[in-house]
């Protein structure tokens, strides 16, 4: 009996020292997935000098507001950069691309799931099928394409692609499979409801969970999305916000407090979202690797 | 999905099937459009160079004709007799006769809608008009240009003639020349590099400046320009204006700067002086040029909503817009010019008192000019303007200095106009006709071209072979400098001597590409350069040349490397922490906050995190220093320069991918181990396994498709890796690969963005497409590989045996 009791006793003190071990290691990543945030911040904050002499981990208190009105200024009058101008653009074109991403997928998603035509099957393996094509071995050809249309120096290049996204009518056609029973769509064409009238006010409110996961990524994706605008948007008063934080680089450009809150500029909204859609967006990463 | 619902909706659907397609058809369209027609075309330029094309290209009839006019011979042949055998002043009439149907096409002498206007207009006599009317009801110009008289009495009519919209013209051609420099040079920076560009504070601390500075402060003026510098001071709202000048936060952004310097270089005021009124001298401000360049570069292609202005003016010069509708607009486009500070110096000061002011005389001040010129005569008659305009082509076609070609021609004779197509459709019959009339019909054939063309793609092939075999004789020698230099270890000579080694190779692939495919003669006579298939070459280039193919196979490497470097942790960590945060025994408290803080990274613009990596390590040996060095410091080690050792730098970037990464796949983990059933656990507690054991025996096991799908969506992603290299090394050291020496960080992708849309004038389409197209079928082979080594054998055994019998079953 004292032995079992010890045997239990000594069992749970090694997993509570199993358990300190771990909340050390979890700790520390967290800390780790933070801190740059954190630098970054507080650096904003401090004039150039006392940022290159050292770690600055704390804000520059009594200065605060000074010191990043200081720092904001110099970077304002960087004619590269303008965070409102970034921001403008990174907000035309994310919307108008989720916005379409959103409601196209799940028209698409719907279409292949509640009609039974010829072909479905076909399509939406090759929705699949198409899923893992890297999206950017076709750039030449998309670059081109645009070049005829006439769309290059403009925003349409990364806004009306947004149409076709495979992997959220996916996502959405499996959501639609489990959640949306025919019975709905069958009375609402009983009570006389037209076809695009049951999808736009019957169908798509029931959607509105899994569209809002897909939203949350689609948003991301496109807000922080660097390769093709950098190739697509040439002209200075279409850069987006990654555009105009990729020209903080360079070591010509000495001031660091100026740097510093450009790169906090562009983090910070992001953080403050994600502060509140986290849950979701953990949801969404859960459910993406998780199949049947 | 349950049989029975669906042959329910099945039957009952069947009217609604056409909404299936109406749905699903935006996407289709868009995907096709977007992603799959970009896709065949890249397989498509794959295959293709760029290349000088020629008429046979574009298919025409009559190709010699087209080469009559867009080909001179003279300029490849400097004794045409002897080398073509072709009369070198025959030649010079076709050439004459092209520039004479330029000036044509260009100011449409008779242009009916214009000469119709000259015959409504009543001030003109009747007989030229009935000449004029002739014209329009013939075709002809030579009723006008036969009589000396009409052209004189038109010329006369117009120059008494005074229009508003020709007037603002003469206005407009002073601020153009300046306007269309600014447009120039905006236009060139928005798509050039922004290396080179001046900035603000190349001006504000170059020497001129200090001079600039010492000379205001030392204020030995003249009373004129004292009156000036006084004027500009209470302009800018300061007491002096080297306190203006001298002050911390002066920036040259701001117009007022600029409208300071340019009255300071060449001030347009007057003052009265002891022998009456002079000008005031300038006080040079020698960074004048500089500001201008920065501020055309900079400030005004920002600063002014659009550049269209310039082209509303070069339509107006033209004569392309409608007078008469747009002196508003011009007005404004002035304005805009105006706050540019473009014709700042139209604007003259006087003295006025003890100081100087802006004139009050209109006729001072081309903004009030034009206003008050608006304002009263802003009617005027459409009729009589399109007459002026119509007689200033006509005497641009029929001027003799204007229109040399046609000069020339009648002087010898030709009744050129006869053959001149006037209404801008070429008509080659006419052409035809008067090639036969000079004699050189049978002489200049599309036969003759070809053979000159021949000539010239042997001689061609000749000098680029001799030139191929200069450059591979020089390669040994580049390569044993470039070794080196490497050897050497000094970073400049290492760049220095890679760029040498460069040239000698990209001079072996350009000749090889001459000697195969030689450029003749004809294709000079179009610079229009188009996509030339050419089957594999491409291809060919990358896996036959040993430069390419290192390059490309570097890049993949790179690529590799990269990805498989911050996986490798990142799957590792991401499964030690998802067994952790699920196991029940360890009953972890916060495990959503951890959860969501380690996440975070994955959801941040992966540019901003590279441009922060980059400040957090860069490399200074002063006292002011990054981050890192200063922990480097506080450790006792010395500095290292991260970014000039390729190693360093490539493991920054892996682990900026594995810290952004992990989080997401542990999160996706974790949500395979909770899918997993719990009876599974229970029994194996029972069964009296240990946490290690059921681990490995059954959560692993489980895990295995999650793994492949972490694995594969990694991969894909790894490949087209971009963002994150890119940013943190926009200039990557070089580094040995092959023998040949790569950008230490550039990726797949980042090689393609360089040949296709680098900053080289050759814009390499056809190779980056190839190299896209193998990144493609890379990205294809290893998603198979991968897929096949990690599925599940007896799954694959069940599903095959499952459709093996529902074959044999027949059931549908």
């Amino acid at each position: 009996m004292s032995t079992n009791q010890e045997k239990l006793r000594s069992k749970s003190a090694s997993i509570k020292a199993y358990s300190i071990l771990v909340y050390v290691v979890v700790i520390f990543f967290a800390i780790l997935a933070i801190i740059p945030f954190w630098y970054m911040f507080m650096n904003a904050t401090w004039d150039t000098f006392s940022i290159q002499t050292g770690i600055k981990l704390l804000p520059n208190f009594g200065h605060i507001f000074e010191q990043l009105k200081a720092n904001w200024t110099y970077l304002s009058n960087r004619s590269t950069f303008s965070f409102a101008l970034g921001f403008k653009n990174s907000l035309i074109i994310t919307v108008s691309s989720t916005v379409l991403t959103v409601y196209f997928s799940a028209l698409t998603a719907y279409g292949l799931s509640v009609y039974d035509f010829k072909g479905r099957k076909t399509i939406f393996t090759l929705i699949v099928g198409v899923m893992m094509v890297p999206t950017a071995v076709n750039i030449t050809g998309f670059y081109r394409l645009m070049n005829a249309m006439g769309l290059l120096g403009t925003r349409w290049p990364l806004i009306l692609p947004a149409i076709a996204a495979p992997s959220v009518v996916f996502f959405v056609k499996q959501y639609i499979d489990t959640s949306l029973s025919k019975e709905i769509i069958e009375a609402a064409r009983i009570d006389g409801a037209g076809e695009f009238y049951t999808f736009n006010r019957v169908s798509l409110p029931i959607l509105v969970p899994a569209l809002a996961t897909q939203a949350i990524f689609s948003f991301l994706g496109s807000w922080n999305n660097f390769f093709a605008p950098s190739i697509l948007l040439t002209k200075q008063d279409l850069k987006t916000l990654p555009l105009m934080v990729s020209l903080l680089y360079g070591d010509r450009y000495t001031d660091y407090g100026a740097i510093y809150i450009g790169l906090s500029a562009s983090v910070f909204p992001i953080i403050i979202a994600y502060a509140f859609l986290q849950r979701y967006i953990i949801q969404g990463v859960a459910a993406g690797g998780v199949k049947e | 999905m349950a049989r029975g619902t669906n042959t329910s909706s099945r039957r009952k659907g069947m009217s609604y099937t056409k909404f299936g397609y109406i749905f699903v058809a935006p996407f289709v369209i868009a995907y096709c459009l977007f992603s799959l027609y970009p896709l065949l075309t890249t397989f498509w330029y794959s295959g293709t160079v760029m290349q000088n094309a020629n008429a046979s290209f574009w298919g025409f009839s009559h190709r010699e004709v087209y080469y009559d006019r867009y080909l001179n011979l003279t300029d490849y042949y400097d004794d045409l007799q002897g080398s073509t055998g072709i009369n070198p002043a025959d030649y010079a009439k076709i050439k004459n006769f092209f520039s004479a149907q330029e000036v044509a096409d260009r100011y449409s002498p008779i242009d009916p809608e214009g000469l119709q206007a000259l015959v409504d207009n009543t001030d003109i006599s009747e007989a030229t008009r009935g000449k004029i009317q002739q014209t329009i009801d013939t075709g002809d110009i030579s009723y006008i240009a036969s009589d000396a008289s009409v052209m004189e009495e038109l010329n006369t009519w117009s120059a008494n003639y005074v229009d508003l919209g020709l007037t603002v013209i003469n206005q407009l051609n002073k601020v153009n020349a300046a306007a269309t420099t600014a447009a120039t040079l905006a236009e060139s920076d928005s798509e050039g590099s922004e290396e080179d560009s001046l900035t603000a504070e190349d001006i504000l601390t170059s020497s001129q400046y200090e001079d600039f500075l010492a000379t205001l402060q030392a204020g030995e003026f003249d009373e004129g320009q004292t009156l000036l510098v006084n004027y500009l001071a209470n302009y800018a709202g300061v007491d002096s204006l080297y306190d203006y000048f001298a002050a911390e936060d002066v920036t040259p952004d701001a117009e007022t700067f600029y409208y300071i310097c340019a009255n300071l270089n060449a001030p347009n005021a007057v003052y009265t002086s002891a022998d009456g009124e002079t000008a005031i001298n300038a006080i040079t401000v020698p960074f004048m040029s500089n500001l201008e360049t920065y501020l055309n570069a900079n400030v005004w292609s920002t600063s002014v909503p659009s550049i269209s202005s310039y082209s509303n003016f070069q339509s107006y010069i033209d004569g392309d817009t409608e007078l008469h509708s747009g002196e508003e607009q011009l007005y404004s486009d002035l304005c805009t010019l105006d706050a540019m500070g473009l014709i700042v110096k139209q604007v003259k000061l006087v003295q006025e008192g003890d100081t100087l002011v802006q004139s009050s005389n209109a006729t001072d001040n081309i903004l009030a000019a034009m206003r008050q010129y608006i304002d009263s005569n802003y009617s005027s008659d459409p009729v009589k303007t399109r007459s002026s305009l119509q007689i200033v082509c006509l005497n641009n076609y029929l001027d003799g200095s204007m229109n040399a070609g046609r000069k020339k021609l009648i002087d010898a004779g030709i009744d050129v106009d006869s053959y001149i197509c006037f209404d801008g459709q070429f008509d080659i019959n006419k052409y035809l006709e008067f090639k036969a009339f000079i004699g050189l019909d049978s002489v200049l054939t599309l036969d003759k071209y070809e053979e000159l063309d021949q000539a010239r793609k042997d001689k061609n092939a000749e000098k680029a072979q001799a030139k191929l075999d200069e450059a591979q004789a020089a390669l040994p020698a580049a390569q044993a400098a470039y070794d080196a230099a490497v050897a050497s270890g000094d970073e400049e000579a290492i760049n220095e001597a890679y760029e040498a080694l460069t040239a000698v190779n990209v001079a072996i692939t350009d000749n090889q590409s001459k000697v195969n495919r030689p450029s003749g003669l004809l294709e000079k006579a179009d610079a229009t350069r188009d996509y030339l298939f050419v089957g594999f070459d491409n291809f060919g280039d990358i896996f036959g040349n040993k430069f390419r193919f290192n390059k490309v196979l570097g890049a993949f490497y790179t690529t590799f490397v990269m990805w498989i470097i911050g996986f490798i942790p990142q799957v590792l960590l991401a499964l030690l922490l998802s067994a952790w945060f699920t196991d029940t025994k360890l009953k972890l408290k916060g495990l959503n906050l951890m959860k969501a803080l380690m996440y975070l990274p994955n959801v941040i613009t992966a540019a901003t995190i590279a441009i922060f990596f980059r400040r957090l390590f860069s490399y200074s040996t002063g006292e002011a220093t990054s981050a890192v060095q200063m922990l480097l410091d506080a450790v006792g080690h010395e500095r290292i320069n991260f970014f000039v050792n390729p190693w360093y730098t490539r493991l920054i970037v892996c682990f900026i991918n594995f810290w952004m990464w992990y989080g997401n796949t542990m999160i996706t983990l974790i949500a395979g181990i909770t899918s997993i059933s719990e009876s599974l656990y229970e029994s194996a507690q029972l069964d009296g396994a240990n946490s290690f054991q059921t681990y490995t025996k059954i959560t692993m096991p489980l895990l295995r498709p999650i793994l492949l799908f972490v694995m594969v969506t990694s991969m894909i992603g790894g490949l087209q890796m971009y963002d994150i290299p890119f940013n943190i090394n926009q200039y990557p050291s070089l580094v040995a690969f092959n023998g040949t020496y790569v950008r230490c960080t550039q990726t797949v992708l980042m090689y393609v963005n360089e040949l296709a849309f680098g900053k080289s004038s050759i814009k390499q389409i056809g190779i980056a497409s190839a190299i896209s197209i193998l990144l493609f079928i890379v990205t294809t082979i290893l998603s198979i590989i991968i897929f096949y080594m990690m599925r599940d054998k007896d799954a694959a055994a069940a599903a095959k045996a499952k459709k093996l019998a529902r074959k044999a079953g027949g059931t549908k």
